[in-house]
């Protein structure tokens, strides 16, 4: 374990404003959303009658899961953060694990850092204490900002506890994952499909198979009940899970050389296919794999969400719910509110895909490889069209094929629900074009793309909490589509995102043509 | 008299207030090889990136083959190849991959190329993931890349780091075959001995500027020769001659370096003393280099500029 903490340390270090960034939006989303739980709901009844309402929709329940205890006001105000921010904080964990494991192994950095006086499993350590650290900073903050909001102490702590939790299961998940493959995108791609898998476990359980929800780190923070007569016992469920993949990483780690996945590289072909010719096949075959595993991903969600549809009015049976289900005009509309609701999910995570393609471009740029392409035949022009190309194209394919999986599951009503998908896809094309300028005018600035992505998540619901006028929720493209096919597809403002999609766009190939590379 | 294929004058590259280019001056010959020569951080690769279009001059012409390296960027890529010094490869293409789409990219069918040979040459193992070569194995991608289908001009910065010294030898091989065809080389390095075996003229740049430039006949002529001899017995006193400098006598052995206008005077002198064996070298690129180096504004051949915008 000798330079463990050195590591440790090294890797704090490194974190400090991606840590610091994501830890300021977690605190401020948790104290906003404590300190405005009081103001939204006048007394008990009111709130008790909101929180039943969000148990009636079938898509709240999706994306934040019930409210177990329709009194308790701690849980509603934790409604979005108990399940959906807990993935950003898996998420967190996820990034900084992969950083301080597979992807300093691949970069060669673990090498230099193993020559010296550190043991073999000291990187997988340190990795593991660092993200405690973070955790625990950001378990306690939010607590504190719950309490600070007017929140129930001990609930409060008990929920800073399960983000805590989540972040390290995340983190865990990464640690394995880093185990099994020697490239980081991959490694990325397995932790994230884990956390994302593990999400949508829940959210099929608790909207029609409720023991499937107690398969999932998610669904526990759920039944954990931290706001109303706290089931202790939940959080053994979270360690045992801790403790079984750590266990589980350090013994792959002990099993493989550095730098090697589990399985041994086979041998490739010894010359190139006459298709991999320009720099559109190329950028094809980089992202080949990702591709193919994203589609059957989304075709799964997909799949699941639309199999799910039919069944939710069914298990509605109380009265408000029989009163909601009329009001959004019989069973038949709530099953498109809850497609409408898979397919704002689906533009989002299809949006990351693009995302991580340019983002891939503009690393490829830091490190050299642009170079090496442009010295070429390959121009500027190619090399950022079909960037563009696979980024945009690959969003819009990914989004049909999570619309073929609805279908597939929903079976009725096939075209709507195409339509659904489709209909984000403006939104999902600024965010993309916002990305691309971003790396057009520096290569590490794509990162315009997460924010921009994040921005549009968050902003809606920041605006609300705090009372900020609404043009600052209307920051994010999305909320300005129809959700389709709830409601009726306005042309209008699917055409200006488009246009400003193209302008951006413009912009962005202004700029990259005139710029250094490199 | 035919136009250089490059020619670069009083060219000026900023990054932020860092002058990295300031008034570099650089012309290669057709058919010519050219020794590209600074320590690390002198500007070689910034020039190179420069004429490659890949970085924009803030100041002074550059020009490929008569064109505009940023603009006519297609046009110039299609006739030449180019190995960087720090080559990165896809972590998840094969080598041969990677050499078939870099000949492609250039217009080039694999096929019809060197690739089997030079695969065959370099002894490269054409299956493995771009992340499992060593560093030596991806300069070697590289290099297969640039020497296997035809180039009116190869750019080779630093191309042979991390070779091995047989390596070595096969990549001058392929050089001097290509200068022999015809092929104009623009060679970059430190490595002084390489780019002394193989390169007809040399420029040395050192903070942006080109310190020396010339045939190495030329530059040889402004340097010293070192003479060393064996004298039957105590050497005469030769550091009383004209341009004779640094003499070292241990016991009958004498050793000096000599400047063009002293060398008739110390072998007269040596002749005179009887001496059994006489040994001289020509300065090696070494001394020139270092002497350059260390001095920085000593006798400037080719007229290289003082200010750093006139061109």
């Amino acid at each position: 374990m000798s330079g463990t903490l050195l590591l440790t340390r090294l890797a704090l270090r490194q974190d400090r404003v991606l840590v610091a960034v994501w830890t300021l939006a977690l605190t401020a989303f948790c104290y906003a959303s404590a300190a405005a739980t009081p103001s939204l709901y006048a007394n008990a009844a009111e709130r008790a009658s909101a929180a039943r309402a969000i148990n009636d929709n079938p898509a709240v329940v999706a994306l934040y899961g019930p409210i177990l205890d329709v009194h308790s006001a701690g849980e509603l105000a934790m409604t979005k953060a108990t399940v959906l921010y807990a993935v950003f904080v898996a998420l967190l964990g996820m990034i900084l694990v992969r950083r301080h494991t597979r992807t300093d192994e691949e970069s060669g950095r673990t090498e230099l850092v193993s020559a010296g006086v550190v043991g073999r499993h000291a990187p997988l350590t340190a990795a593991m204490l660092a993200v405690s650290v973070v955790f625990l900073v950001i378990g306690l903050l939010a607590a504190l900002a719950d309490i600070a909001g007017g929140l129930a102490v001990g609930g409060s702590l008990l929920f800073g506890l399960s983000w805590l939790l989540l972040g390290l299961t995340g983190s865990a998940a990464a640690l394995v994952a880093a185990q099994l493959v020697p490239s980081a995108r991959t490694c990325a791609a397995i932790a994230g499909g884990i956390i994302g898998l593990l999400y949508l476990l829940r959210a099929v359980g608790d909207t029609s198979a409720a023991p499937l929800s107690w398969l999932t780190p998610f669904g526990w923070a759920t039944r954990l009940r931290a706001w109303s007569d706290p089931r202790w016992w939940v959080l053994s469920l979270y360690v045992v899970l801790l403790v079984a993949m750590v266990a589980l990483a350090f013994t792959l780690r002990a099993r493989r050389d550095l730098g090697a996945g589990l399985v041994a590289a086979r041998p490739g072909p010894a010359v190139g296919a006459p298709r991999l010719r320009n720099s559109l096949a190329l950028e094809l075959r980089l992202h080949r794999g990702m591709l193919i595993g994203w589609s059957v991903s989304v075709l799964a969600m997909g799949a699941l969400m639309g199999a799910i549809a039919p069944g939710v009015s069914g298990m509605l049976t109380g009265q408000a719910a029989q009163e909601m289900i009329r009001r959004l005009g019989g069973p038949g509309n709530l099953e498109r509110t809850l497609i409408a609701a898979e397919a704002s999910i689906a533009a989002l995570v299809v949006t990351a895909f693009a995302i991580s393609v340019v983002a891939h471009a503009a690393h490829d740029e830091q490190n050299g490889i642009a170079e090496r392409t442009l010295s070429t035949g390959a121009t500027r022009r190619s090399l950022l069209g079909s960037t563009v190309a696979v980024a945009a194209c690959g969003a819009l394919w990914l989004s049909l094929a999570s619309g073929l999986g609805v279908a597939v599951g929903y079976h009725r009503d096939i075209a709507p629900v195409l339509l659904s998908v489709l209909a984000a896809a403006p939104a999902v094309l600024v965010v993309i074009a916002v990305c691309v300028l971003g790396w057009a005018l520096h290569p590490a600035w794509y990162v315009a793309g997460w924010v921009a992505l994040g921005l549009s998540i968050v902003a809606g619901q920041i605006a609300e909490l705090l009372g900020l006028p609404t043009w600052v929720g209307g920051i994010s493209p999305y909320s300005h589509l129809a959700l389709v096919p709830s409601e009726a597809f306005r042309v209008l403002p699917a055409v200006v995102l488009l246009l400003i999609a193209v302008a951006v766009g413009a912009v962005a190939w202004l700029s990259y043509r005139r710029r250094d590379i490199g | 008299m035919t136009t250089p294929v490059v020619s670069v004058k009083g060219l000026v590259k900023t990054f932020g207030r860092f002058r990295a280019l300031d008034g570099l001056d650089l012309e290669v010959g057709t058919g010519e090889v050219h020794g590209f020569l600074g320590p690390n951080g002198a500007g070689k690769s910034t020039t190179i990136r420069c004429l490659l279009g890949l970085l924009r001059s803030d100041g002074g012409a550059a020009s490929v083959f008569g064109l505009d390296p940023w603009r006519d960027i297609a046009a110039i890529h299609g006739r030449l190849a180019y190995v960087p010094g720090d080559v990165t490869l896809w972590p998840n293409l094969t080598g041969g991959e990677i050499i078939d789409l870099l000949l492609r990219l250039r217009g080039v069918d694999p096929q019809a190329s060197d690739r089997d040979a030079l695969v065959e040459r370099f002894q490269l193992d054409p299956t493995k993931r771009g992340r499992a070569y060593s560093k030596g194995n991806r300069q070697k991608v590289a290099l297969i890349a640039a020497f296997a289908g035809p180039a009116e001009l190869l750019i080779l910065d630093e191309p042979t780091s991390g070779l091995d010294p047989l390596m070595e030898e096969i990549f001058g091989d392929c050089v001097a075959e290509r200068a022999g065809n015809g092929t104009t080389v623009l060679l970059s390095s430190h490595i002084l001995s390489e780019v002394e075996h193989l390169a007809e003229r040399v420029t040395i740049i050192r903070d942006g500027k080109a310190v020396e430039t010339g045939s190495l006949a030329e530059l040889r002529h402004l340097r010293r020769t070192t003479i060393a001899a064996e004298l039957p017995h105590v050497p005469p006193d030769l550091s009383a001659l004209a341009d004779v400098h640094d003499v070292q006598v241990d016991g009958s052995h004498v050793r000096c370096s000599v400047g063009p206008d002293g060398v008739a005077a110390v072998l007269r002198a040596l002749g005179e003393a009887g001496a059994t064996a006489i040994t001289s070298a020509p300065p090696s690129l070494e001394e020139l280099f270092l002497d350059a180096y260390r001095t920085g504004g000593f006798e400037t051949v080719a007229g290289a500029p003082s200010s750093a915008n006139d061109s």
